[in-house]
């Protein structure tokens, strides 16, 4: 679900550093705007946005149920122990003058108030989750490290993290052999314990043989010559379509910003 | 033309030097073989001519080197690695892009070749090591042998003139093996110079123009002969009228609608000691998986001393399963809590010193195990198995990743354990060590058994 797909959507043709730019906007709005209505416009914008990418049925599922996960809980605890002053009960399940639990908990209500404040959390959760998934899926890796590094990312850091992507799927494939060694030596993995015992062997096999082959790959990215000057076998181009999609992230973003300070 | 006169290498740290006195000198277009025992000096010679030495590692180095005419210690790694290309053991760590054809030029790209190019570079290496028609597979998808010649193309895209292979075999199949022949003719017959290191180097002397033999850390004249057997070979009686203990009857699995398993009918009885062998993804692993109980077969029946399959536990201690790498299994602190781990799982009690004698790791007690050598680690990880006494032990490709004197050691105590009764099944390309230490041969190809001998 979090790997790249190779189709040809219009949002795969956006260059890298757009989506970059892209992101900064997001980030910034996310944390200026605090109205729903607003944060649930913007959020609309992201999610047909990767809706335009075909997502498969299956993938859109998952999504939609995390998001609706989040968005309830957040929103449900939140209308519960909302704290602040002034907050007006929308629904009350034990009222104060109950004996006992009544006194105890000082009564247990939902408050408007702390719904819209669960709202506004979860919506700015689900932006970034929907924008850094949408990102993902339509960005090659190292297409978007390249697009970064021309942003100043340093390029041993950039490497570093292409390299890390590069080894995620060996990482994963050797805990789970590890996990299974520990099973063949008797210890059982099920329940909350007997995952953390797994745990407890796991890091040190793991940590230790990704030291190890730290050392190697760091070995043979020197006879390979690695430096900090290369030449760039992709060269990124800017389509009619980049600026035009920035643009639109402009107007939206100064719409949004200049609703929520002087509506 | 490489000039060695007098060199001499110590590591930072060490007490002993790793090279000594070595006087050598390589033509142009030579095929050299260098063999040795694990830390006789082999890799730290390559390590000398690539510049690694002393530019990344330190140390005191003295009498001269020069590689091309130029000297080691006076030239940057990456001005060297346009003359000296080094492949590595282990291919998977010397790919760093996602992309086939983006890690064939990312020496290029490093060296700061114009783009025009690289391109040229890459589509030469490409096609040179049969990588084309994969160009834009995702690397971590690639079988062994395909890592190892997206190892030398990243290298062969740079244009070095001399290549340094150090132990290229470790991890390929006797496929891989072939396909690595290949490309080594082909570069020598380009007039490329070729030093290899290599444990299993037997195949490889037809090739050489010279073989090199190194013992701690000098040149020694001759080669050394083979170590023989600890022990002869004790002869063994199979009551051939005794059932059988492990016994497989049409045993089908596939994984996502592929079939790895098609139909294994095998029967093997107590201390057996017994080699399979097969091409990479031939179906071994996956058929040790399914006598583990750790796949579900989707048709047959394995049975063991009378339990069938549907019993078997997941991880009943009946078996014992050694992985190719032991660091995958070796995750306590000590030595001594790496042996009790299983035992105590178990709730059965042993003689831990009893069982350091056995793997000999007498005085390791308290060690952390990561610390051993390679050696070490893989006996530490037999004996933390055995040590849950079971009576048939996997063992995966056993003999990858160590010395001649090495696995000898190692396989003739898991011979030892078959003549007291222990049943072993092993997997390996090695063919020396499938004649010296296996009773009967048993060959896998694309999920079949296609022959299986008993050994007189």
């Amino acid at each position: 679900m979090m790997r790249f797909s190779d189709k040809n959507t219009p949002f795969h043709r956006i260059d890298p550093r757009t989506k970059v730019i892209l992101s900064l906007m997001v980030a910034v709005l996310v944390v200026v705007l605090n109205n729903v209505l607003l944060l649930m416009v913007l959020f609309l914008s992201i999610f047909s946005a990767y809706l335009f990418t075909r997502p498969s049925l299956s993938n859109l599922k998952i999504l939609v149920f995390m998001m609706a996960t989040v968005f309830l809980s957040t929103m449900i605890s939140q209308g519960f122990f909302y704290y602040l002053e002034p907050k007006t009960p929308v629904v009350t399940i034990v009222s104060k003058s109950v004996p006992l639990i009544g006194g105890l908990t000082g009564g247990l209500q939902i408050y408007r108030e702390g719904l819209i404040y669960g709202a506004v959390q979860s919506l700015r959760l689900i932006i970034v989750m929907t924008l850094a998934l949408l990102i993902v899926l339509t960005t090659y890796p190292s297409d978007l490290i390249l697009g970064l590094t021309k942003f100043g990312l340093p390029q041993r850091i950039g490497f570093m993290l292409m390299v890390s992507i590069r080894f995620l799927p060996s990482i994963i494939e050797e805990a789970r052999r590890i996990l299974i060694a520990q099973k063949l030596r008797g210890l059982k993995l099920k329940g909350l314990r007997g995952v953390l015992r797994g745990f407890r062997h796991l890091t040190i096999p793991l940590v230790i043989n990704c030291l190890r082959s730290g050392r190697q790959i760091a070995l043979a990215a020197e006879v390979r010559a690695f430096t900090e000057r290369r030449t760039s076998m992709k060269e990124l181009k800017l389509s009619w379509f980049d600026p035009l999609v920035v643009t639109i992230g402009f107007l939206l973003s100064f719409f949004l910003i200049y609703m929520e300070l002087f509506k | 033309m490489i000039e060695i006169k007098d060199l001499s290498y110590k590591y930072p740290g060490a007490e002993k030097p790793a090279l000594k006195d070595i006087n050598l000198q390589i033509k142009d277009g030579e095929f050299i073989l260098i063999t040795g025992e694990s830390g006789s000096g082999k890799s730290t010679l390559l390590y000398t001519i690539n510049g690694l030495i002393p530019n990344l590692f330190g140390g005191e180095l003295t009498g001269s080197i020069s590689v091309n005419g130029l000297v080691p210690k006076e030239n940057p790694i990456r001005r060297l690695s346009q003359f000296v290309g080094t492949v590595f053991q282990n291919a998977d760590s010397q790919i760093f892009m996602l992309r086939v054809e983006d890690d064939v030029a990312f020496g290029c790209e490093n060296l700061l070749f114009p783009r025009d190019e690289i391109i040229i570079r890459r589509n030469l290496a490409l096609k040179e090591l049969s990588l084309w028609d994969i160009r834009e597979r995702e690397t971590f998808t690639l079988s062994g042998g395909q890592k190892q010649r997206l190892a030398i193309a990243g290298i062969y895209a740079m244009g070095p003139k001399i290549f340094l292979f150090d132990e290229p075999t470790t991890d390929l199949d006797e496929e891989g093996r072939r396909d690595l022949f290949q490309i080594l003719r082909g570069l020598k017959h380009r007039g490329y110079t070729i030093i290899l290191v290599e444990h299993q180097y037997e195949d490889f002397i037809p090739f050489a123009d010279r073989t090199i033999n190194f013992k701690e850390g000098q040149i020694t004249l001759s080669l050394d002969p083979l170590p023989s057997r600890l022990n002869p070979k004790r002869k063994k009686n199979f009551h051939q009228s005794l059932p059988p203990y492990l016994k497989i009857e049409d045993l089908w699995f596939g994984y996502e609608g592929h079939p790895c398993l098609k139909g294994i009918n095998l029967q093997i009885r107590k201390g057996e000691s017994v080699a399979l062998f097969g091409k990479n993804g031939s179906g071994k692993t996956t058929l040790f998986k399914a006598i583990l109980g750790l796949l579900r077969p989707q048709k047959g029946k394995i049975t063991i001393e009378g339990i069938s399959n549907p019993e078997l536990s997941p991880y009943g201690c009946k078996i014992g399963f050694l992985y190719q790498n032991p660091d995958e299994q070796l995750f306590t602190c000590s030595v001594e809590e790496e042996i009790s781990f299983g035992p105590k799982n178990l709730g059965i009690n042993i003689n831990i010193e009893e069982a350091l004698k056995l793997f000999e790791l007498e005085g390791y007690k308290g060690r952390q195990p990561q610390t051993l050598s390679r050696g070490e680690r893989q006996r530490l990880a037999l004996a933390s198995i055995l040590s849950m006494q079971p009576e048939i032990i996997l063992l995966d490709e056993p003999t990858t990743g160590l010395d001649t004197k090495g696995w000898t050691k190692f396989m003739d105590i898991t011979y030892n354990l078959t003549l007291r009764g222990k049943t072993v099944v092993f997997s390996t390309h090695n063919r020396k060590a499938m004649g010296e230490f296996a009773d009967r041969l048993i060959q896998i190809e694309e999920g079949k058994i296609i022959r299986d001998e008993i050994l007189r």
